[in-house]
């Protein structure tokens, strides 16, 4: 039992609630035509966001009990917020740069989050591991790949 | 047929030169993704189900089941060598193998955790051999309510045996469920959850699930906790020949640990890591000098490595003969299934006899090439373990979004993988299991369909899941699941008063 209120247990018994509501609202405003009635699409939505809300309320109680254990340790949110940034900014460059480009991006950004500050060394590796998926899996296993601004290089 | 003919015609099957390979290709897969942390059977399988769409089905399920087999064999010497677990069934392994392995007596808990894998292993699929023509007799009484309460029963298992407390487990399954809603109804075209994007129509693979609970998921926690990222590498000291000592502290932890995996495995429970745990607190209990545990005890060693092998074996059973996933890499291996239109259960062992017996038959041989890579060339492997975290996991980001992306070239998989991994995330942060979301996200479509088609059936008279003694009995165990254990504290405390 924790002496304070867990910001975090709030903050997932609400979401919990948000995504109840938003799966019984989806299911409310279907259009079902009346053959389906009784056994149709509308059930088991209603029944999950149902359950949803029943384990968001049963969060909250717990978290107003301060019943709630969250795990100690100091989390590195910097080092976690640059992981995230470099999978968000990925799949924004895929297409516009190319495969390898935004591949390198990536690997560059996930090897610095997780401590490495060996720039050149994650640099080569990091190009030879996305040229050859690059390769490999265009070339042999038939994959289309965006070839970006390495168009016609390539 | 007669299990043994059909055994004979599935080594027929496995052992043509093109299956063996797929079988060397598999163990030695699943030994390296059991080595290296961070990735596993099921993500690996989940990312592989993309590039073997067009693969011979047997060939494809051979080289899967030679993979998750493989990864419990390799998990140990990442537990050993590193302190560190490969793969979640292996957690207890590094409790006295790297202690023995600091003691300089590493080889000996190598070899100990092999070749009980492998007695484990072979023991697991003997039993599975002999177990399934009887659960397939079983599966013909079953009908779409008996098939919906046993998921039913599945589902409470799964939730209140994995995580910190039965709340979070049934919040992960729920979003399972949640997320396997999503896309067009399939028997009615109904949109559902779709939010207007043309993209949602098709609904959210699994594999974009899978890939974002393991691989981002992990990637992210690991980059949130500096404390995990440096972890020594011991070099292998002592004879991989186990002293007669060794082996004669060894063998009873094999059969223990081998009894109490097998059936752990084939309960809904969630696969390898509670058999683990039972086994080496059982080995605890009896062992001869009980003090030594925690200093390197062998016993702590052979028995959880031999029980997460008898549990893989163990997961098998339900999945080939009812369909039914007990842990996160068989809901994959149930993916599988679907994606070559295959339907595990009686139908399977009638029209696929080839693949089912194939697939057995090459666990045997697959146990024995496990033998050979892992005990003689552990020293090849260990030199894996040096790769720094921060390639690993960059590298397994780059194969991970390269295997979404693959799946329909579509960006809009990329920026829900972003999504699923955050989530991914927040359940490693705040102690909620992820297999019980895969289990969801998989079992639910099929437990919808079975609980549509049986009240199509009834013409939509509910009693039929109480009125058919299986299915009563099915749920009356799912009730007594989920209120069993709070009524039993109550009377606990009742009593003490």
């Amino acid at each position: 039992v924790t002496t304070q209120i867990s910001r975090a247990g709030l903050l997932i018994g609400l979401g919990l609630l948000i995504i109840s509501a938003v799966i019984g609202y989806d299911a409310v405003m279907m259009e079902v035509p009346k053959v389906h009635a009784k056994v149709g699409p509308r059930v088991f939505p209603v029944l999950v966001a149902a359950g949803l809300g029943i384990v968001g309320v049963m969060t909250l109680i717990t978290v107003n009990r301060k019943d709630f254990p969250v795990a100690e340790g100091d989390t590195d949110w910097r080092a976690f917020g640059i992981m995230a940034a470099g999978l968000f900014v990925h799949l924004n460059l895929l297409k516009p740069l190319g495969f390898i480009p935004a591949g390198l991006a990536l690997f560059m950004a996930v090897s610095f989050a997780l401590g490495s500050r060996k720039y050149l060394r994650d640099g080569i590796i990091g190009f030879l591991l996305v040229s050859a998926a690059y390769f490999g899996f265009t070339q042999f296993l038939g994959l289309q790949l965006p070839a970006g601004i390495l168009q016609g290089i390539l | 047929v007669g299990a043994f003919d059909a055994l004979m015609q599935g080594f027929a099957t496995a052992a043509t030169p093109i299956n063996l390979l797929w079988s060397l290709v598999g163990v030695t897969l699943g030994t390296l993704i059991g080595l290296l942390p961070g990735i596993g059977p099921a993500l690996t399988i989940a990312l592989l189900l993309p590039v073997t769409r067009k693969l011979d089905p047997t060939g494809a399920f051979i080289m899967f089941a030679g993979l998750y087999y493989g990864a419990m064999y390799g998990s140990s010497t990442t537990s050993i060598l590193l302190n560190t677990p490969g793969e979640s069934g292996s957690i207890v392994t590094a409790l006295e193998g790297n202690k023995m392995a600091r003691k300089g007596r590493g080889a000996a808990a190598l070899a100990t955790a092999a070749i009980g894998s492998f007695v484990a292993g072979t023991l697991g699929t003997l039993a599975l051999t002999l177990l399934a023509p009887i659960f397939v007799k079983f599966a013909l009484l079953f009908g779409p309510a008996e098939y919906f309460a046993l998921m039913v029963l599945a589902f409470t298992t799964v939730t209140s045996v994995l995580g910190a407390s039965k709340l979070r487990g049934a919040v992960t399954l729920l979003l399972g469920l949640a997320l396997g809603l999503a896309g067009t109804d399939i028997l009615t075209g109904q949109p559902r959850l779709v939010f207007g994007l043309p993209s949602m129509l098709r609904g959210i693979d699994i594999v974009v699930v899978a890939v974002g609970l393991f691989a981002v998921g992990e990637a992210l926690f690991m980059a949130s906790r500096r404390d995990l990222r440096s972890a020594e590498v011991l070099p292998i000291k002592g004879s991989l020949f186990m002293t007669r000592e060794e082996w004669s502290r060894s063998w009873k932890p094999w059969l223990r640990g081998t009894a109490i995996g097998f059936p752990f495995g084939a309960l809904p429970a969630g696969g390898t890591e509670i058999p683990t745990f039972l086994s080496y607190f059982t080995e605890k209990k009896l062992a001869k000098n009980p003090e030594e545990f925690g200093h390197g005890a062998i016993e702590g060693v052979a028995g959880p490595e031999a029980a997460n092998n008898a549990a893989v074996a163990g997961v098998l059973v339900p999945l080939l003969t009812l369909g039914l996933p007990t842990s996160a890499t068989a809901a994959i291996l149930l993916a599988a299934f679907e994606q070559y239109n295959l339907q595990p259960g009686p139908q399977l062992f009638q029209n696929s006899g080839d693949l089912v017996w194939g697939l057995i038959a090459s666990l045997y041989i697959g146990n024995v090439m496990l033998l050979v890579l892992n005990l003689p060339l552990a020293g090849v492997w260990v030199r894996l373990l040096s790769i720094p975290q921060s390639l690993l996991y960059a590298g397994i980001l780059i194969f991970s979004t390269l295997g979404v992306y693959s799946l329909s070239n579509s960006i809009f998989d990329l920026v829900l993988l972003w999504i699923v991994g955050l989530i991914g995330f927040l359940m490693r942060r705040y102690d909620y299991p992820v297999a019980p979301a895969i289990i969801g996200l998989i079992l639910g479509p099929l437990a919808e369909a079975q609980f549509r088609r049986a009240l199509t059936i009834s013409q939509g008279d509910p009693s039929v899941f109480v009125t058919h003694p299986l299915s009563l009995i099915l749920l009356l165990a799912a009730f007594c699941v989920v209120v069993g254990p709070v009524a039993f504290n109550r009377l606990n405390t009742y009593l003490a008063r």
